[in-house]
């Protein structure tokens, strides 16, 4: 199934890498403005924390799939970009659930 | 359905590299998880310096250099190499508003004082960022030799491995800031 828009010509006029820039630039001011306006918007530092740094592996997720092309990789290459993503974030949800006690 | 790799794009040199960079960066990231927990007062305090809007500049910039670069392969792989060259500079030109932007974050933190011994935070904000700053330096010298051979006709649209690999270590680089951005600047 196309997940693009498509002209009259049946060709798309919109890349899908360009839907998912798109979805990463917004992705990103949404991490910004949670950071930004946690004040105003009044969530749990760990609800914060945890937001973002889900916001961030959707974000590499959709970088190693897309960009880097990973999503056309069969075996154990087309998980490496999200393994390692799993490392560090899973590292770093231990960290701070300690901090958080 | 087109038949999926069984390599990732690019050499597969490259991605062993990459392996070992993301490794070190990942080691890099807990331990500033783990001695944050040890010290979060601090972590909190310091981290209310850190300028986010240069942040979400620098975050924007990388991801648009990594578009860039996306639309170098495409340009290659449909045979345009001037098509290529073209998307490689604006990628570089996006990579040298990272490196400018961050240039101006450290200034204003250094006239401030601020050192790698003024405190853990600064320690481990100033050795991070500055370790991938390298990593940006590195892939733009590694994007101009990849744009300047595409300029010269050294890639074609059934042999272009050199630009795919210059992808990879690229999106590398930008793979790596955003998860730094979220933790150094916004976790807390």
């Amino acid at each position: 199934m196309p997940m693009t828009p498509q002209t009259a010509q049946g060709k798309a006029f919109i890349r899908p890498c360009t839907v998912i820039y798109l979805l990463l630039m917004a992705l990103t001011l949404v991490t910004w403005a949670l950071g930004k306006f946690n004040a105003q918007i009044g969530l749990p530092a760990m609800t914060l924390s945890m937001t973002v740094l889900g916001i961030a592996m959707l974000k590499g997720h959709l970088i190693g799939d897309f960009f880097m092309g990973l999503r056309r990789v069969r075996g154990p290459w087309r998980w490496v970009v999200t393994l390692w993503l799993l490392l560090p974030a899973s590292l770093i949800t231990l960290a701070f659930m300690q901090a958080g006690q | 359905m087109t038949d999926k790799l069984k390599q990732p794009p690019g050499d597969l040199a490259i991605w062993i590299f990459i392996c070992a960079e993301l490794s070190v960066f990942a080691v890099f990231f807990a331990a500033y998880a783990f001695t944050r927990a040890k010290h979060v007062e601090l972590f909190n305090q310091y981290q209310q310096t850190l300028n986010t809007n240069y942040a979400l500049i620098n975050t924007l910039a990388l991801i648009t250099s990594s578009y860039f670069v996306v639309r170098a392969v495409a340009a290659i792989r449909e045979g345009s190499q001037r098509g290529c060259a073209r998307w490689l500079l604006a990628a570089i030109a996006m990579g040298a508003l990272f490196l400018v932007v961050k240039s101006m974050e450290y200034q204003h933190h250094f006239s401030h004082g601020v050192t790698l011994s003024t405190n853990t935070f600064y320690m481990f904000y100033i050795s991070l960022t500055f370790f991938h700053f390298m990593h940006v330096i590195m892939g733009m010298v590694i994007l101009a030799a990849v744009a300047l051979k595409a300029r010269r006709g050294a890639y074609t649209a059934d042999r272009h491995t050199g630009v795919e690999t210059g992808a990879s270590y690229w999106h590398m680089v930008d793979l790596v800031w955003i998860i730094l951005f979220p933790l150094v600047y916004v976790m807390r």
